[in-house]
């Protein structure tokens, strides 16, 4: 049971939030200009990645503030969290 | 047979309290402070089940929660009996019941112990190897190895006791309250720092608590001394909650960490009703100390597991915490110093010790140099290889190993003895490390795994951390805690402290026997009875990792898991591959610690408190209208309201008819209601939902169907626009969350860029909703000053009105294809605003219909209910509903999916109507649908998703999704039941009123 | 006329422990992003907005809860009477959402206000709510929205120990009698 760090509320249980897939990956503008190919690239490629990865979660129980987690899957250790829109702080 | 083995000059058992118990229907007396197995052995009782594969006898082994043998079925009650529980950790209380397990039909006298002679023939994986063939047969074979697999009876009643959970903060959790977590726990409270102990005995103080020797002293006290008066001043430490009978059962990431207090277990059965048994405790630490200890290791040898074979500590802790003698005439075998301590406390009782046989050669240490001063004989570099006796040891046969110790020599000594300690070394509890991520590194030098790196804020002190000597652990867990915790204690600086430090180490994971290896029974897993023979097989077979040949053999994966049993299995396992241990690692350790009960599990989650349930303002008219309520999500929804002995059936059907015929009233209030509020609101609309929105008027309701990027519907509702900015939203019941979520998602990360408000009104509104012929006729009734005219109200619009100057919405809206009105109030007025339409609608029979009739109603307009005519593979065009796609639209969620070479395939399964040939047969739904009964395989080409018997049409009508069913209209169909086979033909999928005349009558 | 009912029927005392509903009061639901929304709302409730997280600020009668970097609770301390809701309602719909400046929504039967004094409160919530409270109950004025059994609440810290737990309407029932159970174990 993680322990996270709401950007907004501080510290809370897991049991608050609710994770919401792979980080960064922008909605196309224009899709109706996409292939198809391009379009189920956004649509259904995800890295799902052993090691660090970037997430976006929910604090869905609290402010129901949407934010991003730098997190190593392979050991759950949270490196970074940050708020929508802003340039994640590791690489 | 029984006779007193209890010594009188004894601190720890109150010897005046006498407790009755009762074992295997024996009735027999202990003291307060007993555990069931010290009270056994005080009645000269070893022999408490029969093991698990070859029904030997067994009996106690230890102290403690890695007890594997003397495992019972405890309490008598067929709501409270508990199978598999250790008789070494249940504290003894009056009105005690405990039984033997895996006997029969006695623990004395077991036919199944006719196995231990067939034992040559039941080796590891006996079971796979044997019923795999033929493959059919396994139906038989289940029958009759269900019946003999397992240990113990479970409760045939529901738990009568009550369970509790409770979440705990603080800075430091302290794991264990011996020396090092006493000392621990004080440094940190003593430092401002909120500080939690927890120990899983009744007292504090570990192993050192009766360690009263001369070779053990700490500022010239005797160790045990000393302790006592550091746990004295604990009580007057702020900061510091101490919670005994608390073990700790998991230690997750995050220092998140389960622990089971038991509050009743140890108290007389009449002193435990309305009280909570065991609670279990969330809590998250900032800082978590393991001080969990060391366990003894036992020693592997033919017929290692007779019962009044104990491991030797053991024996230590009966004589001087119990007061009891676990036999008369006791042998020791060692490869350490430890069996020495516990001979001198068994001389120093008055028991006679018979002799220590030590695998090592001639060692000095002080506790050896006292033990001899005793006049203990000693076998140096000798063995015992074989015991003798059947419900318990009688006696063993000692021998000398020969120099390169892979063998014995010489001849061999037979010594009469009713009870035998085994010393192998010691195991330092690493579990919970383990168990939160932690790894392990080796420790060649006396072969234990010790805790290595963690990710966590944590550190393991005293045994648990390879500290084995009274001096080295003091020392070390003071540095160690003084760092950790980043604090300056000095309480424990120059202390003086007098310790037997051990000399000489030596470990033979499998001892040598003078017999060959297969004519020995030298067991590892003393629960699920593997020996070592059974691992050497498993590498024989060719099985090398760990993982496997825990599992080939089961060694290690009883309800003990392997405690005792794992560093053997891998000692022996490395010996024989010829690796190291470092590198071999260890099996998994996965929480629990000990076994947890269901209750502690499930807390106060039981009975009303299961799930969590909603109710709608109404809930009370409902219920006292007889209604029977369906779970919808976590709402309790009015299904239907039978009159008298009505069946679900019968209700239905009339509350169907009533509503087309007169009036029918549902509570609509379960469905999700959002407020939209900004100046993006209509262009919001415009891409959330697949129809245009901008041209909606102000007081205008429009239909809306949301989709899934993928183009998959995922939700629909009836969105009213209330002013210029203004919108309000309603989603299906079971969807409200979730459209809220996902609304929010896409405002707070794709368009941050709109001024667009969302608020929940889902609770702050009761919906009733009042449809059919006559309903015009009631809303004049109950809002007389609302122009109901269809020019003036007409469907799919809204007003706000007053009833009783009580602000409402009313919107006429229709979810039947009847004439419909839906008014909303606020909450608090739901209830009150039923009942007077009620009353309005007397006159016209209204009646109350549920979520079973709503269901029926709309299946024959076809409209459909997402999540029931929908499961996430339907589109709009699936749907049969290309009419609410906005061709104009640039972009809306989910419309670039609308033409993916997969959402334009001709074959797609597609909304149809069924209608059975036979207007009386009902289908099931979720009944296959195909079109070739002959050929085989038969290939299935849609399902029914919606069924009911129509009274208003008076025959059966379905939805379904068929295969390209837009295109087989007209088209013959079956639907293939177990006993018969049903015609159907597909239709359109509106039944009824297909010119929407009904809306308008 | 319609009658008003209750979710809860009476206030229930334990030993340290009092439960108790308030209601009918005043509960606004604001949400708004620029300074103009905030130095509005300030003017109209004589209440500076609290951006600070986890914050409240208020006077005599009313209270401003944060709940999220754009969103708020108003609630007020006494019972009211509906003219009052609905006219403080309709002066902040029309001063702020007809502006354009942000949201104004009643949710007065939205959240049930449940009272929670005695000194054995912390003990009662802390078996189903996975907060930690060790630094709130001593902090007057904290907000906070967490889960207790499951349940979606907003705890405000009125006193020591005295806090009003809101709760959705339809989960009220439920968790009353939750609320109940846990407290016969404190």
């Amino acid at each position: 049971m993680f322990l996270i760090n709401c950007p907004y509320c501080g510290e809370r249980d897991q049991s608050e939030f609710s994770a919401g897939g792979e980080a960064h990956i922008v909605r196309p503008k224009q899709p109706t200009e996409l292939s198809d190919d391009q379009w189920a690239e956004y649509l259904f490629m995800r890295k799902n990645i052993k090691g660090v990865q970037f997430e976006r979660w929910n604090h869905s129980h609290g402010c129901r503030k949407w934010f991003n987690m730098v997190r190593d899957t392979s050991n759950d250790k949270i490196h970074a969290i940050y708020k929508m829109g802003e340039k994640p702080p590791i690489k | 047979m029984s006779r007193n083995l209890r010594i009188t000059n004894n601190k720890f058992i109150d010897q005046t309290s006498r407790i009755s118990f009762k074992f295997d229907g024996k009735t027999l007396y202990g003291f307060k402070g007993d555990t069931l197995a010290s009270a056994l052995l005080a009645n000269d009782i070893h022999l408490i089940g029969r093991s698990f594969k070859y029904h030997r006898p067994r009996g106690i082994m230890t102290c403690g929660s890695e007890e594997p043998n003397a495992i019972v079925q405890a309490g008598n009650d067929a709501s409270m009996t508990e199978p598999n529980t250790r008789a070494t950790e249940i504290e003894l209380y009056e009105g005690l019941e405990a039984s033997s397990q895996n006997c029969w039909p006695s623990v004395n006298f077991d036919i199944g112990a006719i196995n231990n002679f067939f034992s040559p023939l039941i080796p590891a994986a006996f079971y796979y190897k044997t019923f795999m063939w033929p493959a059919n047969f396994w139906k038989l074979y289940e029958y009759f190895i269900r019946k003999s697999a397992g240990l113990g009876k479970s409760p045939t009643q529901p738990d009568k006791d009550i369970y509790d959970h409770r979440y705990l903060h603080c800075d430091v959790l302290v794991v264990g309250g011996g020396i090092s977590g006493i000392i621990a726990a004080k440094t940190a409270a003593k430092n401002n720092l909120n500080t939690v102990l927890i120990d899983d005995k009744n007292n504090l103080g570990g192993t050192t608590i009766f360690q009263q020797n001369e070779c053990f002293k700490i500022n010239n006290s005797y160790s045990n001394e000393w302790l006592k008066k550091e746990i004295e001043t604990l009580n007057s430490i702020k900061n510091l909650t101490i919670k005994t009978r608390t073990t700790l059962a998991a230690y997750h990431s995050y220092n998140y960490l389960l622990a089971r207090e038991n509050l009743t277990d140890h108290l007389d059965l009449n002193e435990r009703k309305d009280k909570i048994r065991q609670r279990l405790w969330k809590i998250r630490a900032k800082k978590v100390i393991i001080a969990t200890g060391a366990m003894e290791r036992p020693l592997i040898f033919n017929n290692n597991d007779r019962p009044g074979v104990i491991l030797s500590y053991s024996i230590k802790k009966y004589i001087d915490y119990f007061g009891v003698k676990c036999g008369q005439k006791i042998s020791l075998f060692t490869n350490n110093d430890s069996a020495y301590e516990t001979a001198i406390s068994l001389s120093n009782s008055g028991v006679s010790v018979n002799s220590v046989v030590d695998i090592r050669d001639r060692t000095n240490s002080l506790i050896v140099q006292q033990a001899e001063k005793l006049g203990i004989k000693i076998h140096w570099k000798s063995a015992v290889v074989n015991t003798n006796g059947y419900k318990k040891i009688t006696s063993i046969e000692i021998m000398k190993l020969s120099d390169d110790d892979t063998t014995v020599v010489g001849k061999k000594i037979k010594q009469e003895c009713d009870c035998l300690g085994i010393s192998g070394g010691w195991t330092p509890r690493v579990h919970l490390f383990t168990q939160s991520g932690g790894k392990l590194k080796f420790r060649d030098e006396d072969n234990v795994f010790l805790p290595d790196k963690s990710e966590l804020d944590q550190i393991s002190i005293g045994s648990c951390n390879g500290d084995f000597e009274l001096d080295s652990v003091v020392k070390n867990s003071v540095i160690s805690t003084n760092k950790f915790l980043k604090v300056n204690n000095n309480d424990y600086e120059n202390l003086k402290i007098n310790s037997s430090n051990e000399i000489n180490k030596k470990n033979i994971w499998l001892l040598p026997s003078n017999k060959p290896l297969g004519k020995t029974k030298p067991f590892l897993d003393f629960q699920n009875d593997s020996t070592a023979n059974d691992v050497k097989l498993a590498l024989r077979e060719g099985f090398k990792s760990i993982e496997h040949v825990k599992r080939y053999t089961t060694t290690g994966m009883a309800t003990d898991q392997g405690k005792l049993s794992n560093m053997h299995a891998l000692g022996i396992i490395a010996e024989t591959a010829d690796v190291k241990m470092g590198e071999l690692g260890t099996t998994t350790f996965r929480p629990p610690y000990t076994p947890l009960t269901f209750g502690a599990i499930v807390g106060r989650n039981v009975g009303e408190f299961f799930d969590i349930t909603r109710r709608t303002p109404m809930h009370d008219w409902h219920a006292k209208h007889n209604a029977e309520f369906e779970n919808v999500g976590q709402w309790k929804r009015a299904w239907y309201y039978p009159i008298e002995n009505e069946s679900i059936h019968e209700a239905v059907q009339r509350e169907s008819k009533a509503a087309r015929d007169s009036a029918g009233i549902l509570d609509a209030s379960t469905l999700g209601k959002i407020d939209i509020q900004g100046s993006d609101a209509s262009e919001f609309l415009n891409r959330v939902y697949t129809n245009a929105w901008s041209k909606l008027e102000i007081g205008k309701c429009r239909y809306g169907l949301m989709l899934n990027e993928d183009g998959m519907v995922y939700d629909d509702g009836v969105t009213t626009r209330l002013g210029e900015n203004h919108y309000i939203m309603t989603t299906t019941t079971g969807g409200a969350a979730n459209v809220l979520g996902k609304l929010e998602d896409y405002l707070q990360t794709e368009w941050p860029e709109l001024d667009v408000y969302l608020t929940s009104v889902t609770d702050h509104y009761a919906t009733v909703s009042i449809c059919g012929p006559n309903s015009k006729k009631i809303i004049s009734k109950v809002i007389p000053d609302l122009n109901l005219s269809d020019k003036e109200f007409p469907h799919m619009s809204f007003r706000n009105a007053l009833i009783d100057n009580i602000k409402c919405r009313v919107m006429r809206i229709s979810f039947t294809g009847e004439h419909s009105y839906e008014i909303n109030i606020q909450s608090s007025y739901g209830k009150s605003l039923w009942e007077k339409c009620f009353e309005a609608g007397k006159e016209f029979d209204i009646t109350p219909y549920g979520t079973e009739t709503m269901h029926l109603l709309r299946a024959e307009k076809g409209f459909i209910i997402a999540g029931q005519d929908t499961d996430g593979t339907m589109t709009p065009v699936d749907l049969q509903m290309d009419w609410i796609i906005s061709k104009k639209k640039y972009d809306f969620i989910g419309k670039r999916s609308l033409y993916r070479s997969d959402t334009i395939r001709d074959d797609r399964k597609q909304l149809v109507g069924l209608l059975t040939d036979d207007p009386n047969v009902v289908l099931e739904e979720g009944a296959q649908i195909v079109l070739e009964t002959k050929k085989q395989p038969i290939e299935m080409l849609g399902h029914v998703t919606s069924s009911y018997f129509s009274p208003n049409l008076n025959k059966s009508i379905a939805l379904a999704v068929v295969k390209n069913g837009k295109k087989l209209k007209g088209q013959k169909m079956f639907v293939p039941m177990k006993n018969k086979t049903i015609n159907v033909t597909i239709t359109d999928t509106v039944f009824l009123d297909k010119e929407n005349k009904r809306l308008n009558a | 006329m319609l009658n008003y009912n209750s979710t809860i029927i009476e206030a229930k005392e334990y030993s340290d422990i009092k439960i108790s509903e308030v209601e009918p009061t005043l509960k606004i639901n604001l949400r708004g992003k620029n300074r103009d929304f905030v130095t509005k709302i300030g003017k109209e409730l004589s209440i500076i907005l609290p951006t600070d997280p986890n914050t409240s600020s208020g006077n005599k009668e009313l209270n401003l809860l944060w709940l999220s970097p754009d969103e708020w609770l108003i609630y007020s301390n006494d019972k009211n009477n509906l003219e009052t809701i609905n006219s403080s309602e309709d002066k902040l719909f029309n001063d702020i959402s007809k502006t354009k400046l942000g949201s104004v929504t009643n949710v007065t039967d939205h959240w049930i206000m449940i009272n929670l004094k005695g000194p054995k409160i912390f003990d009662m919530l802390s078996a189903g709510c996975p907060f930690n409270f060790n630094k709130f109950k001593y902090s007057k004025g904290a907000v906070t929205q967490t889960l207790l059994n499951h349940v979606d609440v907003i705890i405000h810290n009125k006193d020591i120990n005295n806090l009003n737990l809101f709760v959705r309407r339809s989960f009220s029932n439920h968790l009353w009698l939750w609320m109940n159970d846990s407290a016969r174990f404190v």
